[in-house]
């Protein structure tokens, strides 16, 4: 069988992408690195026999598209990738799935001062196109709105906040601060049914097609349930606590996937 | 008497649809959402519209036509697909190219990797604002390189602020071809490219149907989900090529534009 050659779509080529390379190429795969420096969105991309989608912002998402539109394989999907990331998708989607949001409102400062009511602050302003904590920042008072534009703001959730990890069928929950990223130190707790519940409901809607990822998920304190504030496609597993050894999962289920998608690709 | 409600922005409210508007008002009840001035809380919003029509690209635009789609029965023209695609100028050429719509090579590059084709424009990748097109030329040794300002002051200047340029292979024609779509109808005229006359109505002249551009109009229109659109196409070689494509057209510059685009709508609005 001739070795493949993977090409992986990210901004970095250490930390977990890094790994993941050493996990491939251990495994007789020869593995590239495209970052944000040697990626050329054009048909020599297509030598490449699958790629993995790392990153997505904007322009991996791009390539991802386009290889997708040549016939290349690429995993994660960019489309689940790019609903994601992009928070006016992730919040109707997460209406769709069927799981709580919290509310969402968009216009300029001039108009939230003029229109939103003192009494519904703090709200958290967010990027459209963004995951994690990345310019993200609490808004207490109207004071603290001064950016020029559209802002996305969303209704802040008082409560426990949880950083959920998911790997095929592990969960992995942890209590983390309000709004940190993911690479704080975490709590690991045992993962509540009703979390449980909520992480089988996201995955099964994807129908196999999410084989790994987290999502940043609120109890509120004065109703108990659970809002989703964030989901993310490939996090960097940062604060894995679990059972199973998370790159080497990755990299099994991202093969798995491949050969699976070949297979379906050549019966047609 | 029916409900249309028009997504707007101020520029185009104010320089735009006076004409459009004005007829509309005789013949339907109008609602204004003008991005500026609107509060956009998904969750609190009830809409009685028969139609939405969204005359603006912008980010609460967008969401707000995502928002008519996802939770109501409305019709919206265009729809967030076809806006979408249209503001992302690769990804629409990749969707076009794959339907068979002859477009310029392209090819999107970190700044400093130059394109493999000679002469090239280097065009905006997202084409959400509203200001026009300032080409930058620059002849050495026979070859042509332009670029649009707002490209470059997307890498360099202003936001959004990436790394990356879109190059178009550069199309040499004598005219260049605005096609108007709107439904099931396309308009045809012709004009100096804007390189060569940067007043673009002044050599603006209605023409025959080409049956070859009405072709790809509707096949752009299908692959975006676009009801309303203009197309730019340019011609060499016997050969045409799709170079822009837009989900905002001015419609004003079709003989009875605005009024052929309001009955339009009232035919689309919900029974």
């Amino acid at each position: 069988m001739p070795k493949m050659n993977i090409g992986i779509l990210s901004k970095r080529k250490t930390m977990l992408a890094g790994r993941l390379k050493n996990c491939l190429e251990n495994k007789g795969f020869s593995v590239s690195f495209y970052t944000l420096e040697n990626l050329v969105i054009n048909e020599t991309l297509l030598e490449q026999d699958f790629f993995i989608l790392k990153s997505k912002s904007l322009f991996f998402l791009y390539a991802g598209y386009f290889l997708e539109a040549n016939k290349k394989i690429v995993i994660p999907n960019p489309q689940i990738s790019f609903i994601q990331k992009n928070r006016i998708h992730s919040h109707f989607l997460m209406k769709k799935v069927g799981l709580l949001t919290p509310d969402i409102y968009l216009g300029t400062a001039e108009t939230f001062k003029r229109q939103l009511d003192l009494k519904d602050f703090p709200f958290i302003l967010k990027p459209i196109m963004g995951s994690g904590s990345k310019g993200v920042k609490v808004i207490k008072s109207f004071n603290d709105l001064k950016k020029k534009g559209i802002l996305y703001l969303e209704k802040f959730i008082k409560g426990v906040h949880y950083n959920i990890y998911f790997i095929d069928n592990n969960i992995c929950t942890l209590v983390k601060p309000p709004l940190a990223n993911e690479h704080v130190d975490m709590k690991k707790i045992e993962t509540p049914d009703d979390i449980k519940d909520l992480i089988n409901k996201w995955i099964n809607f994807f129908n196999g097609d999410l084989l790994f990822g987290h999502l940043d998920i609120v109890r509120e304190e004065s109703s108990n349930r659970l809002y989703v504030v964030d989901p993310g496609s490939f996090p960097e597993f940062t604060n894995w606590k679990c059972d199973i050894e998370p790159i080497e999962t990755i990299c099994n289920l991202i093969i798995d996937k491949y050969r699976k998608l070949r297979k379906n690709h050549n019966k047609y | 008497m029916k409900k249309i409600g028009i997504i707007i922005d101020k520029y185009h409210l104010k320089y735009k649809v006076s004409d459009f508007l004005k007829y509309l008002r005789s013949k339907a009840e109008i609602v204004l959402y003008v991005e500026e001035s609107f509060l956009l809380n998904p969750s609190k919003l009830n809409f009685d519209e028969d139609i939405f029509f969204a005359k603006a690209k912008g980010d609460l635009v967008l969401t707000f036509i995502k928002l008519v789609e996802e939770e109501t029965s409305i019709p919206i023209i265009n729809s967030y697909k076809g806006t979408w695609l249209a503001i992302n100028r690769f990804l629409n050429s990749l969707y076009l190219k794959k339907a068979g719509i002859p477009i310029p090579d392209y090819t999107l590059n970190p700044k400093g990797i130059i394109p493999q084709f000679r002469d090239y424009i280097i065009k905006n990748i997202i084409d959400q604002k509203n200001y026009k097109f300032k080409p930058i030329v620059h002849k050495e040794n026979g070859q042509l390189k332009v670029a649009d300002e707002r490209a470059l002051n997307e890498v360099d200047k202003t936001d959004p602020r990436y790394n990356y340029l879109y190059y178009q292979k550069f199309i040499k024609s004598k005219w260049e071809y605005k096609i108007y779509g709107i439904g099931e109808d396309v308009y045809f005229y012709k004009q100096l490219p804007i390189l060569i006359n940067p007043n673009k109505i002044e050599s603006r002249k209605k023409i025959d149907v080409i049956p070859e551009l009405e072709e790809y109009c509707y096949k752009a229109m299908e692959v975006m989900d676009l009801k309303l659109t203009s197309l730019d196409f340019l011609k060499s070689k016997e050969q045409f090529f799709l170079t822009d494509i837009n989900c905002t057209p001015n419609f004003n510059y079709i003989k009875n534009g605005p009024q052929i685009v309001a009955n339009y709508l009232l035919e689309q609005a919900k029974k």
